[in-house]
Order: C-alpha cells, then sequence, then structure tokens
C-alpha cells in the first residue's frame, strides 16, 4: 500500500478520476483547484521537506504570472510561449533572490520572505505602475491568439492544459521527494543541518536549488493563472494571499506528494461555499490554520500515510520501518 | 530656497522620528516574545489594529482620546489574556515554525473580526494635541514630539522592567535557563502569560498611538507588517536595544527617503535590511539564535 501511495500509476488514477468529475462538479472550480494545488506544491515542499515556512509565496506566485501577462501584454501573443516565459523569469528572479535570502536562519528567512513579498506587492502596484498598471491590471482577453494543439484561450483547452502540466509536475515532485537523492537531503536540512555540514554537505546549496525549484513551481502556476483569468493585477502579489497557500499546505499534510491537491480541493470548495454567506472569509481561513496546526501538524494525507504505515508494521512485525526504497 | 528646504528636513526628520516611536512600540513586543519564548508571535499586528479601532470607538463615544487609549489597552489586555490561554500556551514548546503559522492564523482571524465588527471603511481619529511647537524656526505638530516623548518613555520603562525589577530579572533569567528557573520555585508559565500580555499592550499602544496618523482601516495591521519585521531584523530578534537601534534608522530612512523620492519610503528599508543581513546576518545586535 506503501509503494503504491508513492507510484506514478496512482498519479494518473488520481488525476483522470480528477478530470472525469467534469461531469458533476463546474469546470472553473476544478480548474482553479488543479492550479492552485500546483502553488501549493512548491510551499508544501518547502515547509515539510526543507522546514522553511515561507510566507512570501505570493511574491513568487507574482513573478510567474507578471512574467507572462508582460509578455502578452507587450511582445507577443501565444500563450504557451508566454507560459515559458513565465518560468523562465521567475528562475532568473528565484535564483537572484534566493542568493540572499538562503543564508538566513528559518526564523528570519520568514520574516525577510514576508517583508520580500510585501515590497514586491508595492513594486507590482505603486513603483512599477507605469508597465503594470497597478490595481487595474494587464488585461490580455484582447491579445491572446488560439494556440495549436490545445487551445489555450478556451476554458476546456485550458482545463486539460492545466491537468497536464499538473501530473508532470506531480511525477517530478514524487521523484524528487521519493526516489531521489536530493530529496533525502533535503530532509536531512530540516532534522539536523548542522550534522549534514559536519558530514561535508555544502548546506547552502541544497536549500538553494530546493528554494528555487520550489518557487519556479509556484512560478509556473502564477503563469498558469494569468493564461487563465486573461489578466494579472498586483492583488496576485498581496501578503494575504500567503495564508491561504500555508492554510492548504498545512491542511493537506506538508511535504506529502498528494496534501497539496487534498488540502486546494477542500479548501476551495470550502471557500466557495462559505462565502456564499459570510462575507469576510479571512476568519475562516485563520480559524482552519488554528485547528490544523492545533491538531498536530500532520494534515489529513498526513495522518493517512502515518495510519497505513502503522497498519502495515502491526501486519507484519517482522519488516522494520526503514526498508521502504529510497527515502531515509 | 535653502532655507525652505532645511525647515523641510527638519520636519521630515521629526516624523522619522515619530514613526520609529510607533515601530518601537509595534516591534518590542515581537522581540519580547521572542527573547524569552522563543516565538514569533504575528498576532502583535491584531493587537495593534485593534488598539486603533478601540481608541475610534471609545473617543467617538466619549470624546476623550485619553480615555479611549486607557480602554483599548485594557480591552486588548483581556483579548491578549483569553488567546495566550486558549491557544498560544499549547505551542511554547513546538519549533518556531509552529507558533508563526499559529499566530498567522490568529492574526487573520482577528482582521475577519474586524471587518466584521468595524466594516471596510477607513475610520478617523482626530489627534488629541492640537498646537505646535517650534524647533530651531520650524513649526512642528505638537502630536508628532508628544509620540517621541512617549515612546522614549516605554523604552526606559520597559528596560527598567526588565533589569531593576524582580519580575523582569526572573524573565530575563527564563530567557536563559527556563528549567533552572522553575527548579527556582517561579512558575514559568504565569512569566509566559505575563510577558505576552505586557506586548500585545505595547502593540495595542502603538496602534492607538498611530491611529491619529492614518485612517484605522482593517488591513493597518497587514500594512504595517513589512516595516516591523524589517525593523526586528534590522535590530536582532529579541534584543530591546536592538529594536529601538533600527526603528530610529528605518523611520529615517523612510521619512528622509520619502522626501528624495516617494517609492523610496518604501524600498530604501528593504535594501539597508539586505546590506545588514549580508553583513551581520543575525542583525545589528541579535546574539547567535537558539535552535529548538
Amino acid at each position: 500500500m506503501k509503494r503504491f501511495l508513492s507510484s506514478w500509476t496512482l498519479i494518473f488514477v488520481v488525476f483522470i478520476l480528477l478530470y472525469l468529475m467534469k461531469g458533476i462538479l463546474p469546470a472553473a472550480f476544478l480548474t482553479e483547484v488543479v492550479i492552485f494545488s500546483i502553488y501549493a506544491m512548491g510551499c508544501s515542499f518547502l515547509i515539510g521537506c526543507l522546514g522553511l515556512t515561507s510566507f512570501g509565496q505570493p511574491a513568487f506566485l507574482a513573478f510567474g504570472a507578471y512574467g507572462a501577462g508582460v509578455y502578452l501584454y507587450y511582445f507577443g501573443t501565444n500563450s504557451y510561449m508566454a507560459i515559458l516565459v513565465g518560468i523562465l523569469v521567475s528562475l532568473l528572479l528565484n535564483m537572484l533572490v534566493g542568493t540572499f535570502l538562503v543564508r538566513l536562519s528559518s526564523s528570519y528567512f520568514t520574516l525577510c520572505n514576508q517583508a520580500f513579498c510585501v515590497v514586491t506587492f508595492f513594486m507590482f502596484q505603486k513603483a512599477l505602475v507605469k508597465w503594470t498598471f497597478g490595481d487595474n491590471g494587464l488585461l490580455l482577453i484582447s491579445r491572446m491568439e488560439p494556440t495549436p494543439v490545445i487551445d489555450l484561450t478556451s476554458p476546456s483547452g485550458i482545463y486539460l492544459f492545466s491537468f497536464i502540466v499538473a501530473i508532470l509536475v506531480w511525477l517530478f515532485f514524487n521523484y524528487l521527494m521519493k526516489k531521489s537523492v536530493f530529496g533525502a537531503t533535503c530532509l536531512c536540512v530540516k532534522n539536523n543541518e548542522q550534522k549534514l555540514r559536519f558530514l561535508g554537505y555544502k548546506t547552502f546549496n541544497i536549500k538553494w536549488l530546493a528554494f528555487v525549484i520550489a518557487n519556479t513551481v509556484a512560478g509556473l502556476a502564477g503563469a498558469l493563472y494569468t493564461v487563465y483569468f486573461c489578466m494579472v493585477n498586483a492583488n496576485i502579489a498581496n501578503v494575504i494571499g500567503a495564508a491561504d497557500v500555508v492554510a492548504i499546505s498545512m491542511l493537506g499534510g506538508a511535504g506529502t506528494l498528494f496534501g497539496p491537491l487534498v488540502g486546494s480541493f477542500l479548501f476551495i470548495g470550502l471557500k466557495d461555499i462559505v462565502s456564499r454567506f459570510i462575507s469576510h472569509w479571512e476568519v475562516l481561513v485563520g480559524f482552519l490554520l488554528i485547528v490544523v496546526m492545533l491538531a498536530g501538524e500532520k494534515g489529513i494525507v498526513g495522518s493517512l500515510e502515518a495510519y497505513l504505515e502503522k497498519r502495515k508494521n502491526k501486519k507484519s512485525q517482522l519488516q522494520p520501518a526503514l526498508t521502504k526504497e529510497g527515502g531515509l | 530656497m535653502i532655507q525652505m528646504n532645511g525647515q523641510l528636513v527638519i520636519s521630515a526628520i521629526v516624523l522619522g522620528l515619530s514613526m520609529s516611536g510607533v515601530y518601537f512600540l509595534l516591534t518590542v513586543g515581537l522581540s519580547l516574545c521572542y527573547g524569552l519564548m522563543r516565538m514569533i508571535s504575528l498576532d502583535q499586528f491584531f493587537y495593534y489594529a485593534l488598539g486603533a479601532y478601540l481608541v475610534y470607538t471609545i473617543t467617538a463615544a466619549t470624546g476623550s482620546f485619553w480615555l479611549g487609549a486607557l480602554g483599548a489597552m485594557l480591552v486588548t489586555l483581556v483579548v491578549a489574556f483569553a488567546v495566550e490561554r486558549l491557544i498560544i500556551k499549547r505551542v511554547y514548546s513546538k519549533p518556531v515554525m509552529f507558533s508563526m503559522i499559529l499566530t498567522f492564523g490568529v492574526n487573520l482571524m482577528g482582521v475577519g473580526l474586524i471587518k466584521y465588527i468595524w466594516g471596510l471603511t477607513p475610520k478617523p481619529v482626530a489627534s488629541p494635541i492640537g498646537g505646535s511647537v517650534n524647533i530651531l524656526g520650524t513649526s512642528v505638530p505638537g502630536y508628532r514630539v508628544f509620540v517621541i516623548f512617549l515612546a522614549v518613555v516605554v523604552y526606559l520603562a520597559v528596560q527598567y522592567f526588565l533589569n531593576k525589577t524582580i519580575l523582569g530579572t526572573a524573565i530575563r533569567a527564563g530567557i536563559d535557563d527556563a528549567e533552572k528557573v522553575e527548579a527556582l520555585g517561579i512558575n514559568i508559565s504565569r512569566l509566559f502569560t505575563v510577558t505576552f500580555i505586557l506586548s500585545s499592550v505595547l502593540s495595542a499602544l502603538a496602534g492607538v498611538i498611530h491611529a491619529p496618523f492614518v485612517m484605522v482601516s482593517p488591513e493597518m495591521g497587514m500594512s504595517i507588517t513589512a516595516f516591523a519585521f524589517m525593523v526586528v531584523i534590522i535590530g536582532g530578534l529579541g534584543s530591546i536595544k536592538g529594536t529601538m537601534v533600527s526603528a530610529l534608522i528605518v523611520g529615517q530612512v523612510v521619512s528622509l527617503g520619502a522626501l528624495i523620492w516617494a517609492p523610496l519610503a518604501e524600498m530604501a528599508p528593504f535594501l539597508v535590511m539586505i546590506i545588514i543581513l549580508l553583513i551581520k546576518p543575525t542583525g545589528l545586535y541579535g546574539s547567535k539564535l537558539m535552535t529548538r
């Protein structure tokens, strides 16, 4: 069972099932869930596998979103290119920003990250208003031309495309977290950074690379958002949004493969339902964060994995838990 | 023209000093919490906004700003006590990350509640001290001078409290070695409560005195977050003296930066922070960080 939980077949099964749910649930909702889960994946990886809590994720989302938005507004009309440009822009900026942020210890990292997010928001909203048009944003609907193979300007096209991207992201993170040596080293950084340094690893490089990977995935989600909404405005970098993504990561279970997806599904579903009755949604986000943290930080998928592990160990007492492939 | 510039610079410096006062009052709470309890209490920003709203309501009801200030601090005291007993006390033994996410949740919930109670429209609070003070031929609003004075008094009082009183000594001992302090028969959990409430009341005071400068709005706690973080990071987490020094720096950078080029007001402190962190990753007065 444990083996099945981290296999690529499960990823396909889950996403294809989710794709087919189009018949039951509105497609707009599912598209948002999938894009948001890609975004949350980066944050969840940072918290769960690296021990770095990032309250500045909206800034990294905005890098990708504005990369794609500025390309579409000023340079070209192809949405595929826009997403590619968004990824490249966020990759370059993350490499630069990571150099400064990653050398800080974890509490300073979080505070600096949030301060950085506020400054980014301010830049997009006010300082660069000539090019980004601040709160009004870049309206791209007339700038986007239909694309070949999958038409990204149509709702069903972007729906399919975001699922394909999500499956690729999940396969990548499955390899990264469960199979690769790099993922194991990241876990070591979380558990005992000093020991790892003593063993001769350059922990800065590991953290930097993980930071760049996680936030470039956030940038990819941002680029998808831009193409999906056909617009981008400064509000995407608003620091309040950081709560959503951290809440989703914690709700689903930080560092687990399907945590972000389960978290996004529940969170966005709840948000859609509750905001019909209550206008101030923050109360519930805050409440959820408190409940998830007080109930133990494992989240839904994390608790499920722990439960399965326990049952498996009970069944076969002879096999110790440490014999699983890869990992630690 | 030069005369004019000189006056501008003086009034900018005074404005910067009064901003420093607000920043100091707000971040001294964060520093105290980190210093004693090794937790980053992001819900201080909620108490800040709450203080500002309460002073608005009570001033509107009774007509006296000072009564409002007192009431705001008293109500915040009760709220902080409840939050500490219900939520925060469960996370003292957990890693810093844990308390950060949890208190961020409290902050967010608080912002939502404020929106629910007071609505979204910004509220004005009149300055309680009219008139102006003449400094080197430049007339400066009296209230700003009062804020600077108040911040200095609070700084001295906090230093006196920590260094000279029995309770303060116990708190400082708790920072060094919590277990030994407990072995001496001091109830450390009560010390934590006292520190938390003290921090929260100071944050509320920051909100109260900042209210006449700005419009009181639900997002005010969120918008000052960046500056508060810059202040604690530049000064070094957990150091009261560092907080004071960096509040002075950030206040001047903000107001003099705005004089040169308006967007600098928000960008310049960030640049200062980056430069200082590159030179000294623990901030100016920060000691080597304890990891738990």
